[in-house]
């Protein structure tokens, strides 16, 4: 019908360029085209008035309209309209045929057949035969990597990979040498390797095929979206922990066909399960994310199973569940504690310590005037002149708490090298309440007032040994530091009747950008207690009592919240304290592809980037795997160092970076290590309904067009519409087609019988 | 009216029960067997402080030396309980103050083993007299779970074979496994805030003419320690530190014996805050 009215196919009109082939220029036609309206519209409008008087109003408008149409299409007519567009020459193009042999491809979702039998079915029901009637052909079948075929024969649905970006690239540069006119995809889009730029189609390789102005032309398989499944689309959890730490998870995942029904989400560690609760599952399609706590465990590398349990009639259960690596550090991390006077707050919190290996607590608290009692020093020198007045004695403590500790009693250098601690070295340091601590030890007036999370009120009287009750807010419900228990209500009522606090202060109001994870009930008022925030690359935090020892003396023996609530608040002071070197990878789980990139962000002793260190990393992977690879310093960030290597099995791996200086002592640095994680064939398993959008996106970016696999008649004749390859402009003109004539004889005949039904003929 | 009034009281006892099992006690005198009430409040015994001197009331055992002078319920005072009491807690306190960073208040708290979870708000515990104290078995319970929960008592004024095998005795009904040691010298207990290696005996005032008190002729510093090494029981066998303190002004007093006893004092109390 198109080409009855057109007189040409759509691609002509859809890819062609418009011209006028006449030699009379443009503007000509444009000047006419105005005089000869503006003049219909003073002759129409004078005319009317005598011949018509009644009709001087929008009819005659419309009148002139079409008067006006009329005049100007004869008008482009003798200007000769054509359209130029190119087209391959038969038999001298190749037109590349690329099917996606992925394991996605045989689900079986066309119809009772598989996605591959159904593109196979395309092919070979007159697609290929049409292309191969004007055309060459190659064939490729596509997974993980692109491989050039000989027949479709060799089509299975058996990689454990999509890579349609990578496959594409590859393919414009193999084929850079030879005639290639298009590409033809079939695939459902079930891209799972995609490289830098996310899920869609990267830059690089639009770039690749838009140098050779290669279409791709895509058909579509399987459908767009499953009835019955419950997908996982992403755990985030941290890839190190401290051993039995807290650790929190957020699962996101989405449902179809269950909206409102209950599932049960599941952390498992090998056979174990070590956290599970049932969850109300979300609307259709709806992204939903839930947290889930649980205990790191005993120290070691181990591939957690973050899983939600299948549900009845559950079309693909191989979707439920993501494995991430865990690196459980039993390394101590040293906290140095300094108390202005013997108080309960500084006993329990040791005792809590006591028993959390992870955090060694170096304490030094002012037992007199001049006496300083030192616990936890690892030799007599340690802290034997007081509080450090060099970044290279403070700097190698992971977090430092500030007691009932005076203002004036640290020097300005002393304090200003707090200030940086928490600024430059990226440490956490927490202020206890008490009689001299916060407004009352002069804090609020000191040069380190911004450092603190809050406002601190002026004045020195707000500290107070009368009760206060607890209660968290919905941050805090929300945070591990107060997670005494696992589920949150139950959690957030804990706190409510936990016994109360010996004493209180008011710590005044949270600045911008702090967090109150729990408050004070203080007679009707209500005051701040825990108040958290980032300050530079570190954070600090305020504590406004010194009595949560009451939470050990007088909740029964054996409750664990006094200890709980201190470990988990250390723990969060110290695990973002970056040790002197720090290990990173570009992913922690490699899906089907084992580049990885290390890098490794070295410090020295002051914590200045270190940029004459040599830095190994030794690499420990499955089947064997050992290596040992050297990182280069960047040109572009100081200290900081890199290596790309490559993970060939699957399996988990180790990365020991260690960075020694290359000075006359050659001392070691530091170490850190990390764990990464390379599985193959798992990525297919997910998003398994088609990717229209990406077909389309990438059809549409390239000059190709999607299809539908019941719609392909014409793409055999639609594909040979391209400038890549060898093609010939051809010029076609318009004047003559069907629907000009048309249009000019509507024009005149719908006037004509307006004026009769306007009474004017 | 008579069924309101019931519903009133039933509503009522509940509460108060409650509030006193949540509520810490306030300061409050008993009349003591030495003093009556008869020392006077310092001024300002109303200013609470981190650390209190609290006193053990217990009832008084088979050994109890006061048995036919004062008879009374000990829970009103004027019992074994209370000797050296309310003086020598004040002068420690005082001590404390002088020599410590610690705010210490100037008055002690009398503690009630048996008025509900009134024990567990004061964390360091002192008791006078041990070797004739009449621990009840409840009272022991409650004993032994304040000191796993944190808290630190300094046992005293111990004098004797006798004696000493009776508060051993006591102390299983607190602890059937665990032992009362020797304190080692290189205990921190003994170098928190002075260093105490040289120790000697510490007589009461009334025993300074023979230096000790039935047979009980050297001092030993014994201990209970916890799993982690930590003393929670500090023992003072046939050493009366009580007075030591109570006697501190007193120019009758061997100065020796109240220098020693009130570091003593300072290194108990500093240990039990920082262990």
């Amino acid at each position: 019908m198109f080409e009855l009215l057109f007189k040409y196919p759509g691609p002509v009109f859809s890819r062609g360029h418009f011209v006028l082939l006449s030699a009379w220029p443009a503007w000509l036609l444009a000047l006419l085209i105005t005089i000869a309206t503006v003049g219909l519209a003073v002759l129409t409008y004078r005319q009317i008035a005598d011949a018509a008087p009644k009709l001087r109003n929008w009819r005659v408008w419309v009148l002139w309209a079409m008067q006006s149409a009329f005049v100007a299409l004869v008008l482009l007519l003798l200007w000769q309209p054509a359209m130029m567009v190119a087209a391959l020459t038969s038999q001298q193009n190749i037109i590349a045929v690329v099917v996606d042999s992925s394991k996605s491809m045989a689900i079986a979702d066309e119809n009772g057949k598989t996605r591959e039998a159904a593109a196979l079915d395309v092919l070979q029901s007159g697609v290929l035969g049409g292309i191969q009637k004007r055309f060459q052909t190659r064939l490729y079948r596509l997974g993980g990597d692109l491989t050039k075929i000989e027949g479709l024969g060799e089509v299975q649905p058996t990689d454990g990979a999509t890579n349609i970006n990578g496959g594409l690239k590859k393919l414009a540069e193999d084929t850079a040498d030879l005639p290639v006119g298009a590409v033809l995809l079939l695939s459902d889009g079930s891209q799972n390797m995609a490289e830098a730029g996310g899920s869609g189609i990267a830059l690089e390789t639009l770039r690749a095929l838009g140098n050779r102005r290669l279409p791709v032309h895509t058909i579509g398989f399987g459908r767009t979206e499953i009835a019955h499944d419950v997908e996982m689309e992403g755990v985030s959890v941290a890839p190190s922990a401290v051993v039995n730490s807290r650790m929190q998870a957020a699962i996101s995942f989405v449902q179809h066909g269950y909206a409102g029904q209950t599932a049960k989400i599941a952390v498992r560690d090998g056979d174990k399960t070590i956290a599970a609760r049932e969850v109300k599952l979300a609307p259709n399609g709806a992204m939903q994310t839930e947290k889930m706590f649980f205990s790191a465990g005993e120290a070691g590398a181990r591939s957690l199973q973050f899983a939600i349990e299948p549900m009845a009639g559950e079309e693909n259960a191989n979707n439920n569940a993501m494995t991430r690596p865990v690196l459980v550090s039993d390394a101590k991390r040293r906290i140095l504690y300094i108390e202005g006077e013997p108080r309960w707050e500084f006993k329990f919190i040791r005792r809590a310590e006591d028993d959390d290996p992870t955090i060694q607590l170096v304490s030094m608290l002012r037992t007199s005037e001049n006496k300083i009692y030192r616990q936890g020093i690892k030799d007599p020198s340690e802290l034997a002149d007081g509080f450090p007045s060099r970044a290279e004695d403070l700097f190698g403590y992971a977090g430092i708490i500030v007691g009932s500790v005076d203002a004036d009693y640290f020097t300005p250098l002393q304090r200003e090298l707090l200030r940086e601690y928490a600024d430059r070295r990226g440490g956490g340091v927490l202020f206890l309440g008490g009689h001299t601590s916060l407004s009352d030890g002069g804090w609020g007036a000191s040069s380190v007032s911004e450092m603190f999370p809050t406002f601190l009120p002026a004045g020195r009287n707000t500290f107070h040994r009368n009760a206060a009750t607890v209660e968290l807010t919905p941050e805090g419900v929300d945070s591990a530091i107060a997670r005494l228990l696992d589920d949150p209500v139950k959690n957030a009522e804990r706190w409510k009747k936990l016994t109360y606090l010996a004493d209180y202060q008011d710590a005044g109001s949270p600045k911008p950008g702090a967090v109150v994870l729990a408050e004070m009930n203080v007679g009707k008022r209500k005051l701040p207690l825990l108040i958290t925030q980032r300050y530079g690359h570190g954070r600090t935090a305020i504590l406004a009592t010194g009595g949560t020892w009451r939470w050990q003396m007088s909740e029964p023996l054996g409750d664990r919240s006094h200890d709980l609530f201190w470990q988990q608040l250390l723990r969060w002071l110290v695990a973002d304290s970056p040790g002197p070197v720090t290990a990173s990878a570009s992913a922690h789980t490699l899906m089907d592809d084992g580049n990885i990139r290390l890098s490794a962000s070295v410090r020295d002793a002051q914590f200045q980037p270190a940029v004459n260190a040599h830095v190994t990393a030794h690499m420990m992977g499955p089947g064997g795997v050992d290596a040992l690879i050297d990182l280069q310093l960047s040109q572009d960030v100081a200290g900081e160092y890199s290596a790309a290597w490559t993970a060939e099995k699957p399996g988990g791996y180790l990365a020991e970076v260690v960075a020694q200086d290359t000075g006359g002592q050659k001392q070691e640095l530091g170490r850190d290590t990390l764990a990464f994680r390379r599985e193959d064939g798992v990525a297919e398993q997910f998003h398994t309904e088609q990717n229209r959008e990406l077909l389309q996106q990438l059809s549409a970016q390239t000059g190709g067009r999607y299809w539908k696999p019941e719609d392909v008649k014409d793409l055999p004749q639609n594909i040979s519409y391209s400038e890549a390859g060898v093609a010939v402009r051809t010029t076609n003109e318009l004047w003559n087609m069907p629907a000009v004539f048309l249009l000019l004889l509507g024009l005149l005949v719908a006037e004509w019988m307006l004026r009769r039904r306007w009474g004017i003929v | 009216m008579r069924r309101l009034q019931l519903a009133a009281v039933a509503l009522a006892v509940p509460g108060v029960v409650l509030g006193a099992v949540a509520a810490q006690q306030a300061f409050r005198e008993y009349p003591s067997v030495e003093y009556g009430r008869n020392i006077p409040l310092p001024p300002d015994w109303q200013r609470p402080g981190e650390w209190t001197f609290a006193r053990l009331m217990f009832p008084p055992g088979p050994l109890d030396g006061y048995r036919g002078r004062f008879d009374g319920p000990w829970q009103e005072g004027l019992s074994l309980w209370t000797q050296d009491y309310p003086r020598a807690d004040r002068a420690l306190a005082n001590a404390v103050r002088r020599l410590t960073r610690v705010d210490a208040r100037s008055v002690e708290q009398s503690v009630n083993p048996d008025d509900g979870d009134d024990i567990y708000n004061w964390p360091w515990l002192y008791a006078v007299q041990v070797g004739e104290w009449g621990l009840t078995e409840k009272q022991a319970q409650k004993l032994r779970d304040y000191l796993l929960r944190g808290g630190f008592f300094m046992a005293d004024d111990c004098h004797g074979t006798e004696e000493q095998a009776y508060f051993e005795k006591t102390m299983k009904m607190v602890f059937p496994d665990r032992e009362l040691v020797d304190i080692p010298n290189d205990d921190p207990i003994f170098h928190t805030v002075f260093n105490l290696d040289n120790r000697y005996q510490i007589p009461g005032a009334e025993h300074l003419a023979t230096g000790h008190k039935k047979d009980g002729y050297v001092a030993h510093w014994k201990g209970i320690y916890d799993d982690k090494g930590r003393i929670m029981v500090a023992f003072s066998l046939n050493s009366d530190i009580g007075d030591s303190w109570e006697f501190l002004d007193d120019p009758r007093y061997p100065a020796k014996y109240s220098v020693l006893g009130t570091e003593i004092g300072v290194n108990y109390v500093v240990y039990a805050m920082t262990h």
